[in-house]
């Protein structure tokens, strides 16, 4: 299995104080555009997303988001065009469909649902991409660590 | 002929279903047994344990490791097996990524002890027993957690077409190299570009035996899967499992890949999906959770808790 471990890396704040890691899937067409605009419009939003862009969320394996919390990270926030918007006619809709078997599958193996969240975001929707950013952020913080689980 | 190739061959938690495969290589067996020299067969062989401690380090050529390490005396006998051994083979799905033993690990200890030995449908007040008996691990980690292994050879059980490809080659000295497809490339039914639009469950209506199986709603994980055993069971009427694991890089998360297969397929409403895949933890990774990185999760979880 994968050896690598972030979880080594702590990350805190200059106070020494925990801060969520936040893996952040966008797709290059809506929601990473809507990230940048976010930046372009100074839209103030928490910084412990890590943007990861790909081409489409349906390039989203629940591999990915699995090995990203596996690997340390504290959320992981996957967004992308509405449903029936996707640049590539319907990968969000595979997307879709494959959150909802992960969902149920994270739960069923005992991790907090709440440490992930789909979202859609549009190009021109700045301001929803970085409500979701600070909903998952706030969310995760109430929740801990991931190694709180297991340290 | 050339001199045997001394072979140990160690069984921990399983079935014997992968040496029973082994064995049902059968009049191939006439050529393969006097090329073998056995140094340790615990089931067939009668050599002790203590045979195998007394041996040499490196000083047997091929080693083959069936089931999983969930007690002591088996992850004493697996890491014996890595010292003694020049190559170690992982013999078998649960050998290779935790298989079925390794879906243990769904529950903690203390419920697997409840529904074993303490209360169940034939017992009452039972206590779990600890005298002249290995002390079970709590947690079950896959075996190449405790030791490097060389070769993975999946399948629940090999096919012993498999077994005899592999074990010719090994015999050879050659590279054993397999044929990277997965269970589709073998399977004969028709395939459409169709979504699918409901999924069923294995005993709902009747599939059509010409037309590809997912597609007609019943999942099937041939697509995710490594097709060693040339599409047994989807030729049969069966739906694919996922027993060979995923197919090369061969520790790719076979569960969260199959998710997404699924997913690709039958892009349907999450209400819908979560309705008509009722057990996914359980479907998905029914042979490699404890190599999975929601199995990894676990695993880390739960040693958590009995430090």
């Amino acid at each position: 299995m994968t050896s690598t471990s972030l979880s080594t890396t702590e990350t805190v704040d200059s106070q020494g104080e925990w801060e969520p890691k936040i893996m952040a899937f966008c797709c290059n067409w809506c929601s990473y555009a809507g990230a940048d605009l976010a930046g372009t419009s100074r839209i103030q939003y928490p910084t412990n997303a890590r943007i990861l862009r790909v081409n489409c969320t349906g390039r989203i394996s629940p591999e990915f988001i699995l090995a990203a919390l596996n690997m340390g990270a504290d959320g992981v926030l996957v967004s992308g065009c509405h449903p029936g918007d996707c640049h590539y006619t319907s990968g969000n809709l595979k997307a879709r469909a494959r959150w909802a078997l992960m969902e149920t599958a994270i739960e069923q193996a005992g991790v907090d649902p709440r440490r992930v969240r789909l979202q859609w975001a549009s190009a021109s929707e700045a301001q929803v991409f970085a409500d979701g950013v600070r909903t998952l952020t706030e969310q995760v913080r109430k929740l801990g660590p991931i190694r709180r689980e297991w340290v | 002929m050339a001199d045997p190739v001394s072979i140990a061959m160690g069984q921990g938690s399983s079935c014997w279903g992968c040496f029973q495969s082994l064995v049902d290589i059968h009049l191939n067996l006439a050529q393969v047994l006097p090329a073998l020299e056995i140094k340790y067969w615990q089931a067939v062989a009668d050599f002790k344990l203590h045979h195998l401690e007394s041996y040499e380090d490196k000083s047997i050529v091929v080693g083959l490791y069936e089931g999983m390490a969930r007690t002591e005396e088996d992850i004493h006998l697996l890491k014996l097996l890595r010292d003694k051994c020049q190559v170690l083979i992982a013999f078998g799905s649960c050998s290779c990524f935790g298989g079925i033993p390794g879906l243990a690990n769904f529950s903690d200890i203390e419920e697997c002890y409840d529904v074993k030995f303490r209360e169940n449908a034939t017992v009452t007040g039972g206590k779990v027993p600890s005298e002249n008996l290995p002390g079970i691990a709590p947690v079950v980690k896959p075996n190449n957690s405790f030791v490097d292994i060389d070769i993975y050879l999946p399948g629940c059980p090999p096919t012993s077409k498999l077994i005899l490809t592999a074990v010719t080659k090994l015999l050879a000295g050659e590279p054993i190299e397999l044929p990277p497809h997965t269970v589709c490339h073998y399977c004969e039914r028709e395939k459409k570009e169709t979504p699918v639009e409901k999924i069923l469950r294995p005993y709902q209506g009747i599939a059509d035996p010409d037309r590809c199986l997912l597609e007609q709603g019943y999942i099937c994980m041939g697509s995710s899967t490594w097709g060693l055993c040339e599409g047994q069971c989807v030729n049969k009427g069966a739906t694919c499992r996922g027993c060979f694991g995923p197919p090369p890089p061969i520790l790719q998360d076979h569960g969260a890949n199959s998710m997404a297969m699924l997913g690709t397929y039958a892009p349907l409403p999450s209400e819908q999906i979560k309705e008509q895949v009722k057990d996914p933890l359980g479907t998905f990774y029914r042979f490699d959770y404890a190599t999975s990185n929601l199995g990894q999760i676990r695993i880390k979880r739960e040693e958590v808790k009995t430090r």
